[in-house]
């Protein structure tokens, strides 16, 4: 560097920021209609994407917790031996204690200890193998909503009585107030024998749940199987689902060695790749449309350089460096994004909140469908930080890559050639 | 410090136009002392604003050297051509090229806030070189509000609020009528005699040449008449 020039003082760059914000916000009112126009593709955007996500969340939250709700529990706690092979020997002992140290941590909100088994059951002329399911009442109807599917008869209340699946009840051409005889394996190798009648149907819309469950009081059945203070399964409800992970972890480290306790996702591993695989799908159309937006950006941002070529070039005469001219027009695209997504998100957040209480109704046609995927029949938007924050950081990203790519040609502009543009 | 301003020695510019050598200067050797005022003439095409050009360090020469102030540009980077543009040197262009968005105070405060000068400093500078310059009412108002010859002057109090030592200036009265060109020149004249600014200008317009103490013809690229000892 000569000397001469060294001893001058740099260059200011302080000047870049109010001033050249000021300049940045003042140049995006000189093409109104350009501005509204690119700002308004953005804001589209962010509505866009702000409200699916909102939808998806909810929907997924919905999924979720109907789905835990259902049958299995927000977590679940089982003899490791039995998760791997499902062979009845492999139980919880003294599974009462176990149930009530758990009872005392404070996210645990109720645990429903279970009994499964299979066995033999048949009504006066017919036989089908049938899932016997020993619940404690109470405590299943605090943990999950299996009992409100019973849309015939009652609940068991005693030894001798049971709900069975609607399929199954048909199978054994047994109504309320049938006989069945159920014939078993008891854990060391007798024989389990029940007489129960039946007291309820219950009619889940789970082909496979339907077709096989038999409920009844657990001590009846840890009685005729031979099980003592034994169980399968300990399903918990914990105070909240997003919370499962952390809990699971507190509860991994009560139980013994050979118990293994479960997260949701673990226990329903198809709900989580179906609620993956939706996520991705939107993943993708979001960052379709967030590309098709930061083109038309880019587009303008094109035409802006170029025409304020000769501006660049007086500024660049005047002795502006090239860097701060391109600092002029990431302001301007960090304004436009502003006013988009001021208004995208603002809309966005409106219409949120305004549906956060009253759900969007999805219609008759797809309420049977959203059954099936444990989806209530209304849809609640959910407003997390994720739906507030990605596709607006994203877009400002976007439209600052945008802007940058056209305005790194003012680094290859020679002022005298600039001077002289139309 | 040396007397000499500018010097250009042995200085050529050929341009390509449509792949075809267009040669704006051959040779040319030139010298412009401390508080001259000087016209560069001569007929489009005749080399007068690519001479301009080269001293103003915006455009480099294929082979000779130029020097202002006693630095050579030939030897400076972009960045360091930047800096010296903006400490030494003010420009006046023919289509003023005051920045559209900012008031007339703000673009004259705009050059010194590249200068890092402290923002009350920039004000008060600013606000008395308007004054001075009969824009003080139009200070607030932005170049689409301004006539030309209010743009022109502002573009003026742009150039020389930072005390450059060479103002140059590109056919500054083209787009300006009579009255407003005279009213233009005086105000140069005035800076170049009360202060003592060095000012270079391009211009076929006799009126600007009245008014500067030197005017030297240029023609296909060529000093061809230089007369130094005239008097405005």
């Amino acid at each position: 560097m000569s000397e001469a020039v060294a001893e001058l003082p740099a260059q200011a760059s302080s000047w870049s920021g109010f001033r050249s914000a000021q300049i940045g916000w003042r140049n995006l009112w000189r093409n109104k209609r350009r501005t509204w126009l690119t700002s308004g593709g953005i804001a589209f955007a962010i509505l866009l994407v702000m409200f699916s996500m909102a939808m998806q969340h909810g929907q997924y939250a919905a999924m979720m917790e109907n789905a835990t709700t259902l049958i299995s529990g927000h977590v679940q706690v089982q003899a490791t031996q039995y998760i791997d092979s499902e062979r009845f020997e492999h139980t919880i002992d003294e599974a009462s204690v176990l149930r009530r140290q758990l009872l005392a941590l404070p996210d645990v909100v109720a645990i429903a200890p279970r009994v499964e088994a299979f066995a033999l059951v048949s009504s006066d002329e017919r036989s089908f193998a049938a899932q016997i399911l020993g619940i404690d009442v109470a405590a299943e109807a605090a943990t999950v909503r299996l009992l409100d599917m019973i849309d015939d008869g009652r609940v068991p209340a005693g030894p001798d009585e049971a709900v069975i699946g609607e399929k199954l009840a048909r199978n054994l051409d047994v109504a309320v107030g049938g006989e069945l005889v159920i014939l078993g394996a008891q854990k060391h190798g007798g024989v389990a024998a029940l007489v129960v009648n039946v007291v309820g149907i219950i009619s889940s819309g789970m082909p496979d749940l339907d077709r096989s469950l038999l409920l009844m009081p657990i001590a009846a059945v840890q009685n005729a199987f031979g099980l003592g203070d034994e169980v399968h399964t300990l399903a918990i409800r914990i105070a909240s689902l997003e919370d499962s992970a952390a809990v699971t972890k507190q509860l991994a480290s009560r139980v013994p060695a050979d118990i293994t306790v479960r997260n949701w996702n673990e226990v329903l591993p198809g709900l989580e790749q179906a609620i993956e695989v939706d996520r991705l799908g939107g993943l993708i159309m979001y960052g379709l449309i967030i590309i098709l937006v930061t083109f038309s950006v880019v587009n303008t941002f094109i035409m802006l350089v170029f025409e304020r070529t000769r501006e660049f070039g007086m500024l660049l005469a005047i002795g502006m460096r090239p860097f701060g001219i391109v600092g002029l027009v990431l302001w301007e695209a960090f304004f436009v994004w502003l006013v988009g997504a001021a208004i995208g998100a603002g809309i966005a957040i409106a219409i949120i909140l305004g549906l956060a209480d009253v759900g969007l109704y999805m219609g008759e046609a797809m309420e049977a469908m959203a059954a099936q995927y444990y989806m209530p029949p209304r849809l609640y938007p959910a407003f997390t930080t994720e739906v507030l924050l990605v596709s607006p950081l994203i877009l400002l990203l976007g439209t600052q890559l945008a802007a940058l790519i056209p305005a790194l040609r003012i680094r290859r502009l020679r002022p005298v050639e600039a001077l002289r543009s139309e | 410090m040396s007397d000499v301003v500018v010097r250009c020695s042995g200085v050529t510019r050929t341009y390509q136009d449509n792949a075809v050598p267009v040669v704006a200067l051959q040779g040319v050797d030139f010298v412009v002392k401390r508080g001259e005022f000087v016209s560069l003439a001569g007929p489009s095409g005749s080399g007068k604003t690519t001479l301009l050009n080269l001293i103003g360090g915006l455009d480099r020469p294929d082979s000779g050297t130029v020097e202002v102030d006693g630095v050579t540009l030939n030897d400076l980077s972009e960045s360091e051509l930047s800096d010296l543009r903006l400490h030494q040197m003010g420009f006046v262009f023919q289509s003023y090229n005051l920045i559209p968005v900012l008031s007339a105070q703000e673009n004259v405060e705009f050059i010194m806030q590249l200068q890092g000068v402290a923002a009350d400093e920039r004000r008060e500078r600013a606000s008395s070189l308007l004054k001075d310059l009969g824009l003080a009412s139009m200070a607030g108002r932005r170049p689409g509000e301004l006539s030309g010859g209010q743009q022109q002057r502002a573009a003026v109090a742009r150039a020389i609020v930072t005390n450059p030592v060479l103002l140059l200036a590109d056919e500054p009265s083209a787009n300006l009528d009579s009255g407003t060109t005279q009213e233009l020149l005086e105000l140069l004249r005035t800076l170049n005699e009360r202060q003592g600014v060095t000012i270079i200008t391009a211009t076929h317009d006799p009126m600007v040449m009245g008014y500067s103490k030197r005017q030297v013809n240029l023609r296909d690229g060529e000093i061809v008449e230089d007369n130094s000892s005239r008097a405005a």
